[in-house]
């Protein structure tokens, strides 16, 4: 939902204020490039003078020498000569200052880039389930790639900025009254680029959200075909979607239209009627005295040059706006305060003995309702203690604060009588190993799946791992076996097998605490044997945490904790919670009685 | 330039638009010489002195009208042609879109979603440019090449003009070598790109993993290694692409430097006024973006090629489906029989069904169970009319399935797939896909039914809670009821619940069955399912194993069998009852 109102609010003008705090705020990720950047502008102050200068060339030679008619061939060669130098100046300076400027735009999204994944990396579960991946993704990789276009419309603008002023200069230089006259034109063109921009920025956005809505539903139609095909909805889909893609149309049109009556158009109709301004003046003048005919040439380029830039500088006027959204995007992930659960770490503090205790812990995940209220218990090292109950009993709730994915409010946990809090993360995190319920796989070998992205792991140590749970049985069928490829997140491997990888890849760590959250996913039965053994070797000798949805699976627990809104509500082992008769041998004969999964809603 | 044949029933079609575009295109071409011969002309009254008020004024507005008039022209032309350009996209896309709505499984299969996007966008955006930017390029680039050569030649001088185009040609020639290596260099960069977002993209999706392994920094260092992948490959990308632009001002420059030597030696020997070499520099500076467009116009016209070629490759798929001519449009009713000696998937050897035959009442429940690829899944396909090619029959009414029209084949089954697709839209429409005008009780009829109704009131919206990528999330479960009701709606002759049942409890489960058992008694179910709860009650039942039908009958029959079926049932039961049995008997 939070996505929906993001994506929304994109198309909302913001206020000139807001964008220049944004760019202010985005401008310091060049500090490290700053270097480059200022090189590069200097270049292309360069640039602006050499251009200022070249038509100086060419009048000097028309005003001094052809007009005069003391040219000679050699004039005209050396002025050919200066000419040429001019030229290659400009390209060599033309060539370094776009090279130095992309390669600093570029290595500032990485900049921009690399913080964002890092911080993206120190936000905490609670804000990855507020968030959809896709979302994040594109904050990552599409934002940040917009801020490219972003740099290069400041650098047009700052050149285009540039060039009018240095041409207004060249100008001024030349002759300032009529320069003075050629600055009557300055209002006009204010009001021409705001009129641009007032219209074309609403289009604009329209037809930007127009083509994601157009792309939205091209793309679910094609998932979704076969649902449409059996239901014989061809046709209303195509209508629905040809209605959509004429809106596009429209939108794309209009555009066009504003474009073609305010842009280049226009500008070029503007330069003409500035030439005429000037060619009037000057020859009213020649009409009264002597007049420097060179003058007129450099005026009429002169003009040309202040007034090209401004196509350029009216066309990057939306595409600014779409920069400043891509950066307030970024912003707001880097400003985003869910961070992982803080550790006072005390560097030299081990687990040991791996005894895990709650004392009193009382959790919620929005600081209003409690999920888990007042929970105490002990697990003895070596002790397996599972937890059941209802969905949203408090059972994940539990191992989510054990794990520190989210930080609890009330309390203590401790591991051999330590705060969890004192321990560094990255012992928790060696020590703890947690068998997730989804078994997610990444791109790249059986191997890499097992050891992930610890690279101490050995390939014997993964060999061995596998054997343990009995995962190479599968692995040595498959074609590479450990080196074989997953692709596709593994749609490939059946559930089980993804289940006995995920067992490799715990138990390759060789965590002294093990916490299990049971899979529900079908599996076969053949492989679920394999799992049930697996899940028992791993448990040998290892303090044990476990959700259990199947009572079969956990009779043999130390002692099995009863979980009901939050609360312990019964607890001991097996035999003896069934003599009690209360809700775990309630929910023990349901199961029996064909509820497969009570924790099932 | 074989694009342009091939592209020509568009053109046809908007010939007159693409006319009047042109010819003010060419106007605009002739009239844009104007303003630097009157500034030549000027420049020389004044320096001759022969200049009046009424010559100055006289050339004055004859400039202003030109400058009125291009803008007018070139308004005209712009709104034409680039119009015609999005038109070409629109009809391109409209043509894509009701081919995919015509296309069989076997094309989904072929093509990934992704593919398809990236036709339906990149390649008709590189059509576009072929009717837009391509046309104006190669208009406005050949007129005002040809033109101001011509007028530089008569006006000013021919052998100055013939000097200074030389360097000309080689621009062209700059532009399309360079083109060319940042078209594959750009590639490699968008690669590299696409990389690093699938890398973005796995680590979210694994965060919990990545959190609980405790493998953050590696997990940022395997990222520092994309974005420096992406760095260096840009950088090949800004080595060519910077040299653009310098290239393009030295060739000029070059024909600049020629025009002031010989252009002055000519006016030395008296060969030409100052004010004609003025307005020979301008007409120069006319010619750059010409030269430059011509390169591009190649690289234009080779994407858009490339790109019309594979659009016409994806409309030029056929389905496999074809409707027979004379078929029936009656929605079929009745019994349904199965036979099909041998079925094939297309382009596999492998024998997806073998001898099945089976006959369902009408009104009775037909169950199929079996092990992930026994063929379940195969059987409902061929009955859905997927795949049309197979030895053997299936009758539906006492008539072959492939002699009715799609539409009313379908109209007669309502299908529960495997994995639930819900639209981006409310509830209620996707309750109500099969026909948007079905009145709300009738939605909530279906919804009670299918055990969904509370769970939809509960919901912030209600029936108009919005699903799909940018709504709510509903659970797999609840999805799964959703797309129970979708299909029930139609009140369908035959429901086919392909394990739609597999997410939602065994209570719910019980309902919905006993719900769709009163509802529609006279008409015929075929339940798939993995839990042998899910269709102990029906009628017959087939096992299928690796596409054969291994054992058949009744739940009771079955049980006698003491086959497959005991086995998996009492295994089902027992794992539930007895744990220390599925562990002892390992």
């Amino acid at each position: 939902m939070e996505t929906k109102v993001e994506e929304e609010s994109q198309y909302r003008s913001i206020p000139i204020k807001e964008q220049m705090i944004t760019l202010k705020r985005i401008l310091k990720y060049v500090k490290p490039y700053i270097k480059q950047f200022v090189i590069a502008i200097f270049l292309v102050i360069l640039l602006a003078v050499i251009n200022a200068v070249q038509p100086r060339i060419i009048q000097t030679f028309i005003d001094d020498y052809l007009a005069t008619g003391i040219a000679t061939r050699s004039t005209a060669v050396m002025f050919g000569a200066i000419y040429f130098g001019l030229t290659l100046a400009k390209a060599v300076v033309t060539f370094f200052e776009l090279y130095l400027f992309n390669i600093a735009s570029e290595k500032t999204i990485q900049n921009v880039r690399n913080q964002l994944f890092a911080k993206v990396h120190r936000l905490g579960m609670k804000f990855f389930d507020n968030t959809s991946t896709g979302w994040v993704v594109t904050r990552v990789t599409n934002d940040t790639e917009a801020l490219k276009d972003f740099w290069n419309v400041l650098l047009n603008i700052a050149q285009s900025l540039l060039s009018i002023l240095t041409t207004f200069g060249a100008m001024l230089l030349l002759d300032w009254k009529v320069s003075l006259w050629i600055l009557a034109f300055v209002p006009l063109l204010l009001i021409v680029t705001r009129f641009y921009q007032v219209y074309s920025s609403k289009t604009y956005s329209e037809m930007k959200s127009k083509n994601s809505m157009l792309n939205t539903q091209l793309a679910e139609s094609i998932n979704g075909m076969s649902i449409i095909q059996q239901f014989r909805q061809e046709k209303r889909m195509i209508h629905e979607f040809e209605e959509v893609n004429d809106s596009y149309f429209q939108s794309n049109f209009s555009m066009t239209k504003i474009n073609a009556i305010l842009l280049s158009p226009i500008i070029n109709l503007l330069y003409t009627i500035a030439v005429v301004a000037i060619l009037g003046l000057f020859g009213y003048d020649a009409l009264q005295g002597p007049v420097e005919i060179g003058v007129i040439y450099a005026f009429t380029s002169y003009v040309n040059l202040f007034f090209q830039p401004l196509t350029r500088l009216m066309d990057n006027l939306s595409l600014f706006q779409d920069g400043v959204i891509s950066s307030s995007r970024i912003l707001n992930v880097m400003d985003n305060q869910t961070y992982n659960p803080k550790q006072k770490e005390n560097p030299d503090l081990k687990i040991r003995d791996a005894k895990i205790e709650f004392k009193n812990v009382t959790f919620s995940y929005d600081d209003e309702h409690d999920v888990l209220k007042n929970i105490s218990f002990t697990v003895n090292p070596g002790e397996t203690v599972a937890l059941v109950g209802h969905t949203g009993s408090g059972k994940s709730s539990i191992i989510n604060i054990l794990m520190r994915f989210y930080e609890f409010q009330e309390g203590e946990i401790l591991i051999d009588d330590q705060s969890i809090k004192n321990y560094p993360i990255q012992e928790l995190r060696h020590e703890i190993g947690l068998v997730l319920q989804d078994s997610f796989m990444f791109y790249g070998t059986i191997k890499d799946n097992i050891r992930l992205l610890d690279d101490s792991i050995t390939d014997e140590e993964v060999i061995r791992a596998a054997q343990f749970v009995q995962a190479d049985r599968f692995i040595e069928k498959l074609p590479g076996k450990y080196e074989h490829k997953v692709v596709e997140r593994g749609a490939s491997f059946s559930s089980g097998e993804k289940q006995l990888l995920s067992f490799a890849s715990t138990i390759v760590k060789d965590p002294k605490i093990l916490i299990l959250d049971e899979a529900t996913a079908n599996i076969d039965t053949e492989t679920e044997v394999l799992i049930q053994e697996g899940l028992n070797r791993m448990r040998e000798g290892r303090t044990t945490l476990a959700i259990a949805h199947r009572l079969s699976t956990i009779r043999d627990a130390d002692q099995i904790l009863v979980l009901e809104d939050g609360e312990i509500v019964e607890r001991g082992p097996h035999d003896e919670l069934i003599q009690l008769g209360g809700r775990y041998s309630e929910m023990y004969e349901l199961q029996n009685l064909g509820y497969i999964d009570p924790s099932h809603n | 330039m074989g694009i342009y044949k091939k592209l020509g029933w568009f053109f046809k079609d908007r010939w007159k638009s693409y006319l009047i575009a042109i010819i003010a295109l060419l106007i605009v071409a002739i009239l844009q010489l104007i303003p630097p011969r009157i500034i030549g002309v000027v420049i020389d009254e004044i320096a001759m002195d022969v200049i009046t008020m009424d010559s100055l004024i006289k050339w004055l507005v004859i400039l202003f009208v030109t400058a009125v008039l291009q803008y007018v022209l070139r308004y005209i032309w712009r709104v034409n042609i680039w119009g015609n350009a999005q038109k070409l996209e629109k009809i391109m896309r409209n043509r894509l879109y009701k081919h995919f709505t015509e296309m069989d499984s076997e094309f989904y299969q072929k093509y990934r979603t992704g593919d398809l996007m990236a036709h339906a966008t990149n390649d008709l955006r590189a059509l576009r440019m072929v009717a837009g930017g391509g046309i104006v390029t190669m208009a406005d680039s050949l007129s005002i090449t040809i033109i101001t050569i011509t007028a530089m030649f008569i006006v000013v001088d021919w052998r100055l003009t013939l000097l200074a185009i030389i360097p000309l040609p080689f621009l062209a020639v700059a532009s399309r070598y360079l083109g060319r290596m940042l078209h594959t260099r750009f590639r490699g960069a968008q690669d590299a790109f696409s990389q690093m977002n699938n890398k973005v993209q796995e680590s979210l999706q694994g965060i919990k993993r990545i959190k609980t392994f405790g493998q953050e920094k590696e997990d940022i260092e395997e990222f520092h290694e994309q974005t420096d992948n992406i760095v260096e490959k840009n950088r090949e990308v800004y080595k060519i692409d910077s040299l653009f632009d310098p290239v393009l001002d030295l060739i000029i420059g070059s024909s600049y430097v020629i025009a002031i030597i010989v252009g002055g030696n000519l006016i030395i020997d008296m060969e030409i006024s100052v004010g004609e070499f003025v307005t020979f520099i301008s007409y120069i500076g006319m010619l750059v973006w010409p030269m430059f467009a011509i390169g591009r116009l190649f690289n234009i016209i080779e994407r858009g090629s490339a790109s019309y070629e594979r659009i016409e490759l994806l409309l030029s798929e056929k389905s496999g489906i074809i409707e027979r001519q004379g078929a029936d449009n009656k929605p079929p009713k009745g019994d349904i029989e199965f036979k099909v000696d041998l079925f094939k998937y297309p382009n596999s050897e492998e024998v997806a069904l073998k001898d099945i035959s089976f006959h369902i009442k009408k009104g009775n429940t037909l169950g199929i169970v079996g092990k992930t690829g026994a063929g379940k899944t195969s059987i409902l396909k061929l009955l859905l009319r997927d795949y049309d090619h197979y030895d053997g029959e299936i009758k539906f009414g006492n008539k072959d399935i492939r002699n009715y029209t799609l539409d009313s084949l379908l109209q007669s089954i309502g299908y529960v797939p495997q994995d639930t697709f819900l639209f981006s839209t409310s509830i209620r429409d996707n309750i109500r896909f099969s026909n948007p005008s079905l009145s709300q009780e009738k939605v909530e009829m279906a919804a009670k039914i299918s055990d969904i109704h509370q769970d939809i009131i509960e919901m912030p919206n209600g029936y108009d809670t919005q699903t799909g990528e940018r709504g709510v999330s509903l659970s797999g479960g609840q999805k799964q009821r959703v797309s129970i009701a979708r299909a029930l709606i139609k009140n369908p002759e035959v429901m086919i619940l392909d394990d739609s049942l597999s997410a939602v409890d065994a209570k719910t489960e019980e309902e919905i069955l006993r719900g769709l058992k009163e509802l529609r008694e006279d008409q015929t179910t075929i339940i798939v399912a993995h839990r042998i709860s899910s269709l102990m009650h029906a009628d017959e039942i087939i096992v299928l194993d690796e596409g054969e039908i291994t054992e058949r009958g009744t739940h009771e029959e079955l049980i006698e069998q003491d086959g497959w079926y005991h086995e998996m049932y009492n295994k089902q039961q027992l794992e539930q009852k007895n744990p220390e049995f599925v562990e002892e008997g390992e």
